[in-house]
């Protein structure tokens, strides 16, 4: 659905873009999961034939993208990070008016409008100025905006940025049934928790170029890390750290504060090894987990960095 | 098209800074110079009531032609002043009682006493000067031709009737009306706020309202066509509100036509909407800047057109000639005096075609920088 080959965009000396390769399939929710500055609003932007690049390609439905190319914006709506609608119309208003620029039936977009109000969860506002509207509700009018025409293709660009838990999981189960109902989904987020949550395929940017692009399972499967174990409130002395590391499995350990982090590779048997130990030297400890590998500890072990640094 | 035109409308009309300084601003100081000094016409048709005091015999025959020349006055058709011989202390009680605006001392020198400042003391000010401006030819015409006497009186009362202004289409102008007419053609140009905000909302790399917009199917052609005529019909209206508030409730009287003043509003309109878009299109300085740019020209303009200054166009007419035919705010003057005061059409006319083509060449250079446009950054 989507080809993005060797995109590259340049802000001056800064390159936003460096040879993006992406490829998004119909019917995914595609999350492109990055540090802010990664380029991941730039690589939307560029898509949408907003921003002007310096090299590369971008095909969407097959053909070029282009600022005039109305046939393929016809099948695209998109939710944008800021809000993008208008604080002196109501909420009925801003759907309809946006849908309008896409649908020029009047009684169909009646319908789509309606259908709009109804899976925002905003049937109590429709006569309400969104600038009166709280935050979240805000972000669902936005929402609602970008997606009552009913487009092949929605692209969110960090859609749930301040909001509240509750809007929050509306706006993901929105996606979701969005999903369900057909349409391809691009999601852009430093939320790993939200990417992990909804979507069936990620690509992880840094400075611009896609580091790893895989399902969940295989990012995780590329990497080292199997399970990471911590205890908290214990006090441990040089040789006991170094005993540990030389436990099976163990990779890296981390000692800090009194709490020990320890990634192991694999995910059998790594807890009772670190406590057995633990006890046979008479340690306390205090609260202990173990954490399967998350997308953070994919970025971590290809970048060296914590995604959210 | 209709669905754009109808919700920019909306938009427009629910925003603050779109109602307030096209509309709101030029009705509150149209209110502020009515009250300055729209009441001075109605004052020049009240009859002054003075006092003529004989302070001393000695000067008799100046005395007696001073009287006379007031008395020409008082049955003048203006029925300017009403005069009434009176004692000093009488005069004095007259005065202290405000029945009388002043006193006329009559003597060897004639001298006017007022009890405060208002027009009507200033317009005794103005008959005192006027009859000393004549009275050397008068003395001489007593002392020479007796009998030309009465002539001459004649003459110098009717001095104020020779230099009143008449225009050449015979209306008489209303030297305040000027003024409205400069505020009219402020009104006007501040559509350029309209406009300006139209522009904003056009450039996806300035809102992401504007982003959401741009990259929908809806071409930009559409959508600045939408954004004109929307602003056009809505700074028309504001104007028409203008332009009936000054006639009908403030009850300034124009002369000529308003439909043909219709269409100097409507170029004006125009005028002003392409000029904010055209700020709002070009540069890449922030939204507060423009505004700021925009109300720098249509001040300046409005200035040289006449609007704190009423000599002001006549200055620049004298000196730079040019920038009164290329200032879009004195165009729009221009063309109000030829509808209500000159009833000349060829200048009408040209002032309107100067108004549509700068109109015409600002919306075309505006068109041709948005259109298709993708931005270096966002």
């Amino acid at each position: 659905m989507i080809q993005i080959e060797n995109l590259v965009k340049r802000y001056g000396e800064l390159v936003a873009l460096d040879h993006l390769n992406l490829e998004i399939k119909e019917g995914e929710i595609f999350g492109l999961l990055g540090p802010n500055g990664s380029g991941k609003t730039t690589a939307i932007n560029c898509m949408l034939a907003l921003l002007k690049y310096d090299k590369g390609s971008i095909r969407i439905f097959g053909e070029e993208m282009r600022p005039d190319n109305y046939k393929v914006k016809q099948q695209i709506g998109i939710v944008l990070q800021n809000l993008a609608v208008f604080d002196e119309l109501t909420v009925h208003e801003n759907i309809d008016y946006f849908c309008g620029l896409y649908v020029k039936e009047k009684k169909k977009r009646k319908e789509l409008v309606a259908e709009a109000i109804h899976f925002a969860g905003l049937e109590e506002y429709v006569k309400v100025r969104s600038k009166k509207l709280s935050g979240g509700l805000q972000r669902r009018l936005n929402i609602a905006c970008g997606i009552a025409h009913k487009p092949r293709l929605i692209i969110m660009d960090e859609p749930t940025v301040a909001v509240d838990p509750q809007s929050r999981n509306r706006i993901l189960e929105g996606i979701n049934e969005l999903n369900r109902q057909g349409a391809t989904i691009i999601y852009t987020s430093h939320y790993m928790e939200e990417v992990e949550q909804i979507c069936t395929r990620i690509a992880i940017l840094d400075h611009g170029r896609s580091i790893a692009v895989g399902t969940k399972e295989e990012l995780k499967s590329m990497i080292k890390t199997g399970e990471t174990v911590t205890v908290e409130a214990v006090i441990l002395n040089a040789g006991q750290l170094q005993e540990i590391r030389e436990l099976a499995s163990v990779f890296d350990v981390q000692y800090e504060e009194q709490v020990l982090t320890v990634r192991c590779t694999g995910a059998k048997h790594n807890l009772i090894w670190i406590l057995n130990y633990l006890q046979e030297q008479g340690v306390s400890f205090g609260r202990v987990f173990s954490e399967l590998p998350t997308l953070n500890d994919v970025f971590l072990e290809i970048t060296g960095k914590q995604l959210r640094d | 098209m209709l669905h754009l035109v109808k919700y920019s409308i909306l938009v427009k009309v629910k925003d603050f800074n779109m109602v307030f300084w096209p509309l709101v601003f030029p009705i509150l100081m149209a209110t502020m110079f009515y009250f300055s000094f729209g009441r001075i016409t109605e004052a020049d048709f009240e009859t002054i009531s003075v006092a003529v005091v004989l302070d001393q015999e000695d000067s008799a025959t100046e005395s007696q032609i001073f009287i006379e020349y007031l008395k020409k006055l008082e049955q003048s058709d203006e029925k300017l002043i009403c005069i009434e011989e009176m004692s000093k202390e009488q005069a004095k009680e007259a005065l202290d009682e405000k029945k009388i605006s002043g006193i006329f001392y009559v003597g060897n020198e004639i001298r006017l006493a007022v009890s405060r400042n208002g027009l009507p003391e200033s317009i005794l000010q103005s008959v005192l000067e006027s009859y000393e401006n004549g009275k050397q030819t008068i003395l001489k015409v007593a002392a020479t031709h007796p009998e030309g006497m009465h002539l001459a009186m004649q003459q110098l009362s009717e001095y104020s009737e020779q230099v009143k202004q008449v225009s050449l289409g015979g209306r008489t102008l209303n030297g305040n009306v000027q003024f409205f007419y400069a505020l009219i053609a402020m009104a006007c140009l501040y559509g350029a706020f309209i406009g300006l905000g139209a522009a904003l909302s056009l450039q996806a790399n300035l809102s992401s309202l504007a982003s959401r917009q741009c990259v929908s199917p809806t071409s930009k052609l559409k959508r600045i066509l939408s954004e004109m005529c929307s602003s056009f019909i809505l700074h028309y209206v504001n104007v028409w509100i203008l332009l009936l508030y000054i006639r009908y409730v403030l009850r300034q009287e124009f002369g000529g036509s308003l439909l043909e003043m219709m269409l100097v509003v409507l170029m004006g309109c125009i005028i002003g909407v392409s000029m904010g878009i055209f700020v709002g299109s070009i540069s890449r300085l922030g939204e507060g800047a423009k505004g700021a740019i925009l109300l720098g020209i249509s001040m300046s303009s409005s200035f040289f057109a006449g609007l704190m200054n009423g000599g002001m166009k006549n200055v620049v007419e004298q000196h730079a000639p040019i920038i009164n035919r290329l200032n879009p705010a004195a165009l729009i003057t221009d063309a109000f005096y030829c509808v209500n005061v000159y009833e000349d059409r060829t200048r009408y006319i040209r002032s309107l075609l100067i108004l549509g083509v700068i109109a015409a060449v600002l919306v075309v250079a505006s068109f041709a920088k948005t259109r298709r446009e993708r931005y270096d950054s966002i």
